[in-house]
């Protein structure tokens, strides 16, 4: 399945956000359109029937009056008109207004002149100037002549500049309102998304009892059910895998109980086999060892596959831990090196699931690689400033070619030499542990070529680290502080530190499982 | 059931009484097998009344007992025999459950094997567990603190004067506690000088453990006043 991902894809929340403020936006825009519309037809209208009434009567005093006298300036100025309202008379082609500065004949649109000789009344709005105004014409066809009142609207488009304002001004709010009430809404839709998520981030974490709580919103309730149904099937299902490890285990372990104990039935009496006989048990004993690890290592790692491994974490001093697990595989002299600045790392493990892991790797390097020579322990800190315990175990074999880095660290993946397992005694699960196991310490491994350019391979486990330096003193144990490395005899590993700027060579001497039998 | 306490006092090897209870009849049978070849007179029992019928007529120095068992199984065998013997115990499991092992720990198990064990491994456990029953330490301190006195040449620890019934595991730990007062110890230390594991002992031996020691020497075991918990580190006896 291919998914299409859009640059700068806006999350659910946002977009609800921003479909209310559209949405109120719109509608807003709308309405205020429409209101100031109406608003401006009504105020106009106003304005005309007003107009019109006040217009006819003084058209009628002047058809009235144009008889008598004659001095049309004195008419005009005598007419009754609300200020700012302008007259003029068109009487025998003379253009006569009360005000000829403000209104002129020029001012009057041709269409209005025509409409006006065609004898009809008629109403115009024009602008002069700046200054809108309603220029009405009224034909006086008893005595010849035209009268055209003006009437500035000035007011009016003040009074609709202002509705204007207003109405941007409710228009944002709205707006703004809209937004924040799909902000509320989102985040009431998405409080239930949001409690499925912790739910179902908490059963991924191993708390497969975690179940929604089913509220009274019959919407949600199918989501919630069907959920934790998902859930409960789930569970059911890790617990009936982990049943069956069990049981596999039981049936499994109980009929090597009986071979190990004949085994050693028959390795007690080992002087009475013949030649032959001793070489057939020594072959049964290996191989013995060989099915008992390799029944360890499926149901270890069938217990990570079901997610049945529960790991007993203890912080522990980093270089303390890779000593003490390299001398605890009793693999004969391993040299240990790290620097001083690894000295005060302290690495979160399961005591017991990471000295296998190291012994693994250690057993890997004696298999393939005739035995490692070497561990490292140094301290890296990465991008984002997060440190990391790396540990590396260099071997003087032949290196995995990079094609199969990836897949050794796979189930039964045995490299280049498949087919041919010569003397091999491993299980083909080993280094397929060690990734599960460091995998499930947060960390990861991988392997690489030895740094200094010698054939061989450098399998890399790399931890997180817990503490910075300076607060290694608290809570934190030293696997084996109490136990009088002084009376440690036998082989000792050599330590050597890296040689580093600033770096004393560790001091702390690591303890082989073959020295640690004093006691 | 009779109470039956009875010293340790017989020499390793020609004498020591070891019960398996194991309904597996070829386990059971190899088994003993490799265990008499240590020298061990080995008794059987397919089944937890056999045992209990067996234990009850000829009590046995170290017990072995098969968790899954027909019938009342392992961990009811082994409260039956505490009840009435502080017997060294081996839990034997074919799983590694953790479930498992504490419960059979919780029941009054001092030690555990997962199957497939090599019958040499088990042999050392037992001589560990014979080690520790057999332990009276006359250059051990005689310690009083609180309502608690130790007396190591007896092996028996009293508290306001009455003696307390510790199993010997349990009075070896105390006696390890009680060598350095308010010294920390930590489990690895603890599983190396009690049970005499090495680097893969089980931290959780430690921990049932010092639960039981506590529900038996401590007023308030939720609480406890003399082994105290030193969170990350281990434990220590306070005085």
């Amino acid at each position: 399945m291919r998914r299409f991902t859009r640059l700068q894809p806006l999350g659910l929340r946002a977009r609800l956000t921003l479909s209310f403020a559209l949405g109120a936006l719109l509608l807003s825009v709308l309405l205020s359109l429409l209101t100031w519309n109406l608003t401006r037809e009504s105020l106009l209208r106003q304005r005309e029937d007003s107009s019109i009434e006040r217009v006819l009567a003084n058209a009628l005093t002047l058809r009235r009056s144009l008889g008598g006298t004659s001095d049309v300036a004195s008419l005009l100025a005598s007419l009754p008109t609300p200020t700012g309202a302008e007259l003029a008379l068109l009487a025998g082609g003379t253009w006569d207004a009360r005000n000829p500065v403000e209104f002129a004949q020029s001012d009057v649109p041709a269409e209005l002149f025509n409409q006006v000789a065609a004898g009809d009344v008629a109403t115009v709005r024009t602008a002069v100037g700046d200054t809108v105004y309603q220029i009405t014409g009224v034909p006086l066809p008893t005595v010849g002549a035209q009268y055209f009142e003006a009437v500035s609207l000035t007011d009016i488009s003040q009074a609709l500049d202002g509705l204007t304002i207003s109405l941007l001004g409710a228009s944002a709010v709205t707006t703004v309102a809209g937004g924040l009430v799909g902000f509320w809404a989102s985040r009431r839709v998405l409080e239930p998304l949001r409690n499925v998520g912790l739910a179902a981030e908490a059963i991924a974490g191993g708390q497969l009892d975690t179940r929604l709580a089913s509220g009274d919103d019959r919407d949600l309730d199918p989501l919630v059910a069907s959920f934790n149904d998902m859930a409960s099937a789930l569970e059911e299902r890790i617990e009936r895998d982990t049943r069956f490890a069990s049981e596999v285990s039981h049936e499994l372990r109980s009929p090597l109980m009986t071979v190990a104990a004949s085994m050693e039935v028959l390795e007690n009496s080992r002087d009475q086999l013949g030649e032959r006989g001793q070489t057939a048990l020594d072959l049964m004993g290996a191989d013995l060892e060989r099915f008992r690890q390799l029944v360890e290592d499926l149901l270890e790692i069938s217990r990570v596959d079901v997610g049945a491994v529960t790991l007993h974490l203890a912080p522990v001093q980093a270089t303390e831990l890779v000593v003490q697990a390299v001398g605890a595989t009793g693999r004969g002299s391993v040299p240990v090196r790290y620097g001083l600045d690894v000295g005060n790392a302290v690495v979160l493990v399961d005591k017991v699931r990471f000295f296998r892991a190291i012994d693994n790797l250690l057993a890997n390097a004696t298999n393939y690689a005739g035995g490692a020579t070497g561990v490292e322990v140094s301290l890296h800190r990465d991008g984002d400033g997060d440190e990391w315990v790396r540990i590396a175990v260099e071997d003087g074999g032949s290196g995995v070619p990079p094609e199969e880095r990836d897949v050794i660290f796979d189930r039964f993946s045995r490299g280049r030499e498949g087919g041919n397992r010569g003397a091999d005694s491993g299980t083909g699960l080993g280094l397929a542990l060690v990734a599960e196991h460091i995998r499930l310490h947060r960390g990861r491994v991988w392997v690489e070529d030895r740094p200094d350019g010698a054939s061989g391979a450098r399998f890399m486990v790399e931890l997180p680290a817990l503490h910075a330096e300076g607060e290694a003193d608290g809570d934190v144990g030293y696997l084996g502080e109490d136990y009088g490395l002084d009376e440690v005899t036998g082989e000792t590993p050599a330590v050597t530190a890296i040689p580093a700027a600033d770096a004393e060579p560790g001091e702390r001497q690591p303890a082989t499982s073959e020295g640690r039998s004093g006691r | 059931m009779s109470h039956i306490r009875r010293g340790f006092g017989q020499h390793e090897g020609v004498g020591t009484r070891i019960l398996t209870v194991e309904d597996d009849e070829r386990i059971r049978t190899a088994v003993k097998m490799a265990l008499e070849d240590e020298g061990w007179q080995v008794d059987e029992a397919d089944n937890g009344e056999h045992a209990l019928e067996l234990f009850t007529a000829t009590p046995a120095d170290v017990v072995l007992i098969d968790i899954m068992l027909p019938g009342i199984d392992g961990f009811e065998v082994c409260r039956a025999i505490r009840r009435a013997s502080d017997v060294p115990i081996v839990m034997v499991t074919a799983r590694a459950d953790t479930h498992d092992v504490v419960a059979g720990l919780e029941a009054g198990a001092d030690d555990y094997l997962t199957k497939p064990f090599a019958p040499k491994e088990l042999s050392a456990r037992i001589r560990a567990l014979l080690r520790r029953a057999r332990t009276h330490d006359p250059a051990g301190t005689h310690l009083a603190f609180g309502e608690l006195e130790i007396v190591p040449d007896e092996g028996s620890v009293l508290r306001n004067g009455e003696e307390v019934h510790l199993t010997k595991t349990e009075f070896r730990l105390l006696v390890e506690l009680a060598s350095s007062p308010g010294r920390v110890f930590s489990r690895e230390v603890l599983l190396e000088r009690v049970w005499g594991y090495g680097y893969f002992g089980d931290g959780r031996l430690v921990d049932v453990h010092i639960r039981r020691l506590r529900t038996k020497i401590e007023p308030d075991p939720a609480n406890p006043r003399h082994v105290v918990t030193v969170r990350g580190l281990g434990y220590k006896l306070q005085t």
